[in-house]
């Protein structure tokens, strides 16, 4: 809710532990199908949080929920402690970034950055210089006249940023607005909302499906699967220790072997492989062991691999060069059809095993994880 | 690269369309002005005579007085209703829209003269057919498709999430279809109300039906002149309707520019 005296940019929220938003239960359910199932999750304010899954995984409706936008089935979602659920969206004090941006396509650049101004109601003194300020934040200082469609996409964007935070909203809100726009002008844009949220502190929250963003630009991310929050933790805490295969599998290059678990490992194909598994996992059950493709160092013999205290022999039966690094499948010598693929990154050595070579994979038991085989990959 | 042939192949037809097209008027344009007593093409020498001799013919310049009249009334009723329409078809998700879309191909399927004659004899048992202005509703409910589709189309090149952002800009449902919708649909507005203006300004057939000796319009003031004496001055009045058409299009291209029109299907 707009209190008329917004804070200025510099009065960020104190650090600590006071929740921003808090989602309890959440679900929406569309006629009989649950878009989103259950979701509870905390956000600490001033941070950014990366909403990740792949798409039709429920990221939008969960976002549009918090921005008013639907209403939740059951649960309650609270915005610094107050529960918004009978707040219409625009009584909600929230800046939402759109896909594809929505612009007001008849106002020039300064005129849709004014326009939250407008209707909220600040003193219309203050708002041409509000407008110019918020336009050198995202760098568009001498655009403002132009009109919405005389701009690059790369500036459309840096409007509708500037728009959604003109008004120094409690919680900024972000749909896979870099979804549309090209590998390069992506992590530009990534690395600007990095510097903008951290500039402005204000609490955001951000879908994506583009695993890499999540990790490049989130304090906390959330991975979300069928309308399910599968696990919530800090990037390098998700990437390391996946809760399970359907997140390992998402957050970078895993491989995934199948077989019954065994004590200190699991046997996939009548080969017994090490591993770690997080929780306690009856022999014998089915289960699914997960690494990472960085994590197997590969050889032409044990000797040549170094420290690892678990190794495998199989046969090259890819190679893809992949510019700074290449990639092996690697069928292994086990009864089936078991493969793992592994990144070789010397560049001194690139190219050094042929398709049919045979090799050595080694990898830190600690590295391959053993979940309990859910189907999920 | 086109080749030499396949230009010559593309400009001779550019060139046969437009002469085809233009040709109608032009031998209108070209008779309007002749200088004899009959029309003919090419025109006998030059004069503005039948010109001066329509502005001073009395019912020529009543009809005409009354078409304007018609129209402005089309308008004041079709771009309300029309605008609304157009933009409820395509922003929200409407039950009937089905039917609604039958309902827009009317102007193709319903052959003129059965609406007309049906208005008729509407009007006639409600007694207002002495008056002008039920006209200027018949018209506006008969072409109303045509400024539905002009909006609708306008409106469906619209990003979906509009009004959601206005909303999360602060903007209550009033002031976000006041200030982003409405503003955002302009050009099909405006496309629309200048297409309903001409088509209610020429339309004959249903005019017939439902004019008088008293509430007669242009197009049928013509057509009872023609019926009586074809002079040069009937081609002088079609030239004022055809640079009218001009004027339409040129008004379009200042306010909304032509390519944004001939974008809107
Ligand atoms: N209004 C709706 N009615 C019915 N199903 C919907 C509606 N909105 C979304 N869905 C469904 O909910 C699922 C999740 O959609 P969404 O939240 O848009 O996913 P994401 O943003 O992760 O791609 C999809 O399968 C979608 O088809
Ligand atoms: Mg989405």
């Amino acid at each position: 809710m707009n209190t008329g005296h917004p804070k200025t940019p510099t009065d960020k929220p104190a650090a600590g532990s006071n929740v921003a938003v808090c989602a309890s239960n959440v679900t929406m359910d569309f006629s009989g199908f649950k878009a989103v199932n259950n979701a509870s999750f905390e956000l600490e304010a001033g941070k950014f949080l990366t909403i990740l899954g792949p798409s039709g995984s429920g990221k939008t409706t969960l976002l549009q929920m918090i921005a008013g936008f639907l209403t939740p089935t059951s649960g309650e979602i609270t915005i610094n402690g107050k529960s918004v659920d009978a707040a219409p969206p625009h009584r909600r004090s929230i800046g939402m970034v759109f896909q594809k941006l929505a612009l007001f396509p008849h106002m020039t650049a300064a005129q849709n950055v004014a326009f939250p101004l407008k209707m909220r109601r600040f003193n219309p003194k203050t708002i041409p210089n509000r407008v110019a300020q918020f336009l050198d934040l995202v760098k568009l200082g001498d655009y403002g006249a132009r009109r919405v469609n005389e701009l690059s996409g790369g500036q459309q964007q840096r409007v509708a940023i500037a728009r959604a935070l003109v008004f120094e909203p409690e919680l900024l809100l972000l749909d896979e607005p870099l979804a549309a726009l090209d590998v390069k002008l992506r992590e530009e844009m990534q690395l600007e909302f990095r510097r903008i949220q951290h500039e402005l502190g204000v609490t955001t929250i951000n879908v994506t499906h583009d695993q890499r963003e999540a990790l490049v630009v989130s304090d906390d991310i959330i991975v979300m699967d069928s309308g399910k929050i599968q696990q919530q933790a800090r990037p390098v805490e998700m990437y390391r220790a996946p809760d399970n295969p359907f997140v390992a599998g998402f957050l970078g290059m895993s491989s995934f072997l199948r077989g019954t678990a065994c004590a200190g490992g699991l046997v996939v194909e009548g080969q017994r492989v090490a591993g770690t598994a997080s929780a306690a996992i009856a022999d014998g059950a089915p289960v699914c062991g997960a690494i990472r493709a960085e994590q197997i160092r590969i050889a032409a013999s044990e000797a040549q691999l170094g420290d690892c205290d678990t190794r495998l022999s199989g046969v090259v039966r890819d190679a893809i060069f992949e510019g700074e690094r290449q990639l092996y499948v690697v069928a292994l010598n086990t009864a089936g059809e078991a493969e793992i693929r592994v990144y070789h990154h010397d560049p001194l050595t690139f190219g050094l095993f042929e398709i049919g070579a045979p090799v050595v994979l080694g990898w830190n038991t600690s590295d391959m994880k053993i979940f309990a085989d859910g189907g999920a990959e | 690269m086109t080749s030499r042939s396949q230009r010559i192949v593309f400009w001779s037809l550019v060139w046969f369309s437009i002469i085809v097209l233009s040709l109608p008027t032009v031998i209108v344009l070209g008779a309007s002005v002749t200088a004899g007593n009959i029309i003919t093409f090419p025109p006998q020498g030059f004069s503005l005579k039948w010109y001066e001799q329509i502005a001073m013919a009395r019912d020529l310049r009543q009809a005409f007085g009354r078409s304007i009249h018609v129209s402005l009334i089309c308008l004041a009723v079709s771009v309300p209703v029309g605008t609304l329409a157009g933009i409820a078809l395509t922003r929200f998700r409407l039950r009937f829209s089905s039917l609604i879309q039958v309902y827009l191909l009317l102007p193709f399927t319903i052959p003129l003269i059965g609406s007309g004659i049906g208005m008729m004899l509407l009007f006639g048992s409600w007694g207002i057919l002495g008056s002008v202005w039920p006209l200027g509703v018949a018209l506006a409910v008969i072409n109303l498709p045509f400024i539905i589709w002009s909006v609708s189309s306008s409106a469906a090149a619209l990003d979906g999430d509009l009004e959601l952002a206005a909303a999360s800009c602060g903007a209550g449902r009033i002031e976000a279809f006041l200030h982003v919708t409405l503003p955002g649909v302009m050009p099909g507005v405006i496309t629309g109300g200048l297409l309903m203006f001409v088509l209610a300004m020429s339309e004959f057939l249903v005019s017939l039906l439902l004019t008088d000796a008293r509430t007669v319009t242009l197009p049928v003031q013509i057509y009872n002149n023609i019926r009586s004496i074809i002079t040069p001055d009937l081609a002088a009045v079609s030239s004022v309707f055809v640079v009218l058409a001009l004027l339409a299009v040129w008004l379009l291209d200042r306010l909304v520019g032509l390519e944004i029109f001939l974008k809107s299907k």
